[in-house]
């Protein structure tokens, strides 16, 4: 047992894990552009769906990604367990409140884990919702519709967007419940799914058509939060005083 | 205008490539404020100003901004961790580390890039600010590394700790900005695509980096020596030059230039 928790509160696993990490992720980095039919939809649904089906389905090819998560699941059990050795010490008094930060870190570093699991797990993606204007169109499962009231776009003379907007209402059943524009860099929120604008253009009848993701991520507001902690400790941790034995 | 601030880009080229011909000459500055790389920083900035106010967008998108601003971001580094006397020996590698991605800039086009409607966010410019500052510092860090290695000059390889751990701190708030960025623009903070792997690859590398120097020294294979830190620190350029060029020009990424 002494031998386990040596091993888990070791740097030299974290830095072994982390050799594993790099060397599984860039072997990932050139597979994923050889089997564009098991990795090109990744995102277009949550990551524990595309697991159970196309990750476990082709074990061979997805060999590098389970190696990753084992990895990162290491990377973050030995944070927790370094963590919490160095709390038992300060509780003891053998560690001054000073060498918390990296701590803090390693908090964080677990927190964005966790939250991202959770995204992975019970987010949603629905992709490709395509409506015309003036038209509806359901959104996934989700019980809500959309309707796109209006685009508005112009294209450089070199062809490409300079800006676009799409108007668009939100319907659950039949009562509208969220209306807003929706441009690059500003998706409209409602009931934990952002609506994001991906593509547009002409109908071949000629009125203009969009297209639109709506995705929810039950772990991102935690993700910001621990990334924002995480960057504080950082900050703080880059002031020499407190870097000393920490 | 437009194509008059471009003579403030080959200035700074001139006065990069000047700093390099001294130093490989064996000419090294007083101080570091009095030497061309200096000079070179400052038009540099100046070049990167104009153009931001002529761009309307932070000049950071295509394969020749890139390219300058990394030049940039990595003189700014000789100033940020090579100023103290022992470190400063590292200005001869460094120097070349500055000259090369301004000299390659020099061979693109250099015509303004358009404000696409997805750059046009603060979280652009902090995202891509921020890594390219990781990046500079990461060079550095070479430079810093292969001076100690080569010579076991101790302010060098404290310089090249430093260069690692403040280069792993601009690079991680580099990703928070960009993970920020991606969930308004795209829809999610995380996409599998090589660059967001290799970017994550690169954050866990200088990461368990950060921690080497608190593995105590042993006897037998990896020895987990110092000659080991600064040699993950000088490949930790490598590193970065794969996920910042390698994936870019190499992979299919939606980062591609």
């Amino acid at each position: 047992m002494t031998g386990l928790w040596r091993l888990l509160t070791s740097l030299k696993t974290c830095a072994w894990t982390s050799l594993a990490f790099a060397l599984a992720g860039a072997a990932g980095s050139i597979v994923m552009g050889r089997y564009p039919e098991i990795f090109s939809d990744m995102d277009a649904q949550i990551f524990a769906g595309w697991l159970a089906g196309k990750g476990l389905g082709s074990p061979g090819p997805s060999l590098w990604l389970y190696v990753l998560l084992l990895a990162t699941g290491l990377l973050a059990v030995n944070a927790v367990c370094c963590t919490v050795e160095r709390l038992v010490q300060i509780f003891r008094g053998k560690a001054t409140l000073r060498r918390l930060l990296p701590h803090v870190m390693h908090i964080a570093f677990l927190g964005v884990v966790c939250a991202h699991l959770a995204s992975s797990v019970w987010g949603d993606r629905v992709a490709g919702v395509a409506v015309p204007e003036g038209a509806f169109a359901p959104v996934g499962a989700t019980g809500l519709v959309l309707r796109l009231d209006r685009l508005d776009f112009s294209m450089a003379p070199e062809g490409y967007p300079k800006d676009f907007a799409a108007a668009v209402t939100l319907f659950r059943d039949t009562a509208p419940v969220a209306r807003g524009i929706v441009r690059a860099n500003e998706p409209l929120f409602h009931e934990g799914y952002g609506v994001y604008l991906k593509n547009f253009g002409p109908t071949p009848w000629g009125s203009p058509y969009a297209v639109f993701d709506a995705n929810r991520d039950p772990g991102a507001a935690w993700v910001l939060v621990f990334a924002a902690l995480f960057t504080a400790a950082n900050a703080l941790y880059l002031m020499p005083a407190r870097r000393i034995d920490a | 205008m437009h194509g008059a601030h471009v003579v403030l880009f080959w200035l700074s080229l001139f006065a990069y490539g000047a700093e390099a011909g001294l130093q490989l000459g064996g000419i090294a500055p007083r101080s570091p404020f009095r030497s061309a790389l200096f000079g070179g920083l400052l038009l540099h900035a100046l070049f990167l100003g104009v153009r931001w106010a002529l761009a309307g967008h932070a000049p950071m998108a295509g394969l020749f901004e890139s390219l300058t601003v990394f030049s940039f971001c990595t003189a700014l580094s000789a100033f940020l961790v090579c100023r103290d006397p022992g470190a400063m020996s590292a200005w001869k590698p460094l120097s070349v580390l500055v000259l090369l991605p301004q000299a390659a800039a020099a061979l693109l086009d250099k015509r303004l890039t358009p404000l696409y409607p997805a750059l046009d966010t603060p979280w652009f410019a902090t995202h891509v600010g921020f890594s390219f500052l990781g990046y500079g510092l990461f060079a550095a860090g070479l430079a810093l590394a292969w001076v100690s290695m080569s010579g076991g000059n101790e302010a060098a390889y404290r310089a090249a700790a430093r260069a690692a751990l403040y280069g792993f701190s601009a690079f991680s708030a580099g990703m928070v900005c960009g993970g920020i960025w991606a969930y308004y623009a795209w829809g999610s903070y995380w996409i599998w695509t090589p660059k967001e792997i290799w970017s994550v690859l690169l954050w866990v590398y200088f990461a368990a980096l950060t921690h080497l120097k608190f593995i105590p020294p042993e006897k037998g294979w990896p020895g987990w020596t110092r000659t080991l830190e600064m040699g993950a620190t000088a490949a930790g350029y490598f590193v970065m030059l794969a996920t910042f060029l390698g994936v870019s020009l190499l992979l299919r990424s939606s980062h591609s230039f």
